[in-house]
């Protein structure tokens, strides 16, 4: 049955050859550690499937965002729990993302011929912290207005321009409903849009490249050179 | 005799491992030989399960987490009622508690800064030639004692402090916010 099935897509599809590439490709022999990046991909995909049924109910307004989040934790059909989903998984994608980062300076997998992957995986944790960031304020709340008060008065201290990024990230002197806005399109359009840019690459090179091997010690115990020394 | 591997005998694989095979290049550090040297796996099916293991895993502790902790909803933003402590997001707790240290500018400016700076140029300052971590020693030193560094900040700034940015014993008072 699968195999017909299979056999049917192929004829229209011609999906093998694809496959072959991707997937019956020789890899060093890995660890359980080279799922971190897979595990924030799928959080990833969480994050956008929960943030688009979130979207369906959300309004960028201050007063009708904190209404229309109640209304989404307390009357929809498992509003809360999509609610929740999205909020532990934001959560859950800034540490994967750390712990992927971890693995890999550990494993020095950022050397050549992968400093593409690392720049874009670099990125991608910018972007994910700046989804946080602007995913915060958007229930309207007391902990989120004092929260996005708190984070945008660091870019204060920037010199020469501090000012200028404040009232850029506000839209004004003070948090309003142009910030909100702002912060609401930049979640929902600019970010995703980036993200998909810099993932594309990122998981490309990963198929293209190959990843690397675990550090395992060589049989010769002779001493590479070492630039520090 | 060894039998031969898979993708050895199959041409469609060796095509396919064509299109996508690596780049070439004389790698002066990193790593590109490996394949000859251990015994290579096809990411099908050593790869792929371990994925859909860990995709299992995290599925079911964000969902735990999801059913048993409600995303928290506090009373309606009042930009007249400050409270104390103005906590930022977690993941910002560490930068918090360094601009309670320090000037501004070195909180704020040149620590980050040289976090971004020194990450995009790690491939670039760690020029050893292999990628074991007991010849890296300098590298995986530093990067350590920055992660350390930076989880402690991040901790302090998120459960031990209370208001006016004083000290406070989480479990006496708890003002940490997820």
């Amino acid at each position: 049955m699968i195999q017909k099935l299979s056999a049917w897509f192929e004829e229209r599809m011609g999906w093998k050859p694809i496959w072959t590439a991707l997937a019956l490709r020789n890899i060093p022999k890995v660890n359980w550690l080279y799922t971190l990046g897979s595990a924030t991909l799928l959080v990833t995909v969480n994050q956008i499937l929960t943030g688009i049924l979130l979207t369906i109910y959300y309004v960028p307004s201050p007063q009708d965002a904190y209404n229309s989040v109640a209304f989404i934790t307390n009357e929809i059909t498992a509003g809360w729990l999509i609610r929740g989903l999205h909020h532990w998984g934001a959560s859950a994608m800034v540490v994967l993302a750390g712990l992927h980062m971890l693995r890999v300076v550990f494993h020095g997998a950022y050397k050549f011929p992968r400093e593409i992957t690392w720049f874009t995986g670099l990125g991608l944790l910018a972007v994910t912290m700046a989804f946080g960031f602007t995913g915060y304020l958007l229930p309207w709340d007391q902990k989120a207005y004092w929260a996005t008060t708190v984070g945008t008065r660091m870019l204060e201290v920037t010199p020469v321009i501090g000012d200028w990024l404040l009232r850029i990230a506000r839209g004004g002197e003070e948090l309003s409903a142009v910030t909100l806005t702002r912060f609401y399109g930049t979640h929902v359009w600019v970010l995703p849009s980036v993200l998909l840019l810099l993932l594309g690459i990122h998981l490309f090179l990963v198929v293209r490249v190959g990843i690397s091997a675990p550090p395992t010690p060589k049989e010769t115990d002779e001493k590479p050179k070492v630039w520090f020394e | 005799m060894s039998t031969p591997r898979p993708d050895q005998e199959n041409p469609e694989i060796v095509a396919g491992q064509r299109v996508l095979g690596v780049v070439p290049g004389k790698p002066p550090g990193g790593d590109r030989k490996v394949l000859s040297e251990q015994e290579p796996v096809m990411v099908w099916p050593h790869l792929l399960v371990r994925h859909g293991v860990a995709a299992l895993v995290v599925i079911a502790v964000v969902l735990v987490l999801a059913i048993f902790f409600d995303a928290p909803l506090r009373e309606i933003a009042n930009p007249t009622l400050t409270p104390n402590p103005e906590k930022a997001p977690w993941y910002f707790a560490a930068l918090q508690e360094l601009l309670s240290m320090f000037h501004p500018l070195v909180a704020g400016v040149l620590v980050p800064g040289a976090i971004v700076l020194g990450l995009f140029a790690l491939p670039y300052v760690d020029r050893t030639s292999t990628i074991e971590p007991r010849f890296r020693k300098v590298a995986v030193a530093t990067f350590t004692i920055f992660m350390v560094v930076w989880i402690v900040l991040t901790v302090i700034g998120f459960a031990f402090r209370g208001p006016n940015w004083g000290w406070v014993w989480p479990w006496q008072e708890w003002y940490g916010e997820l």
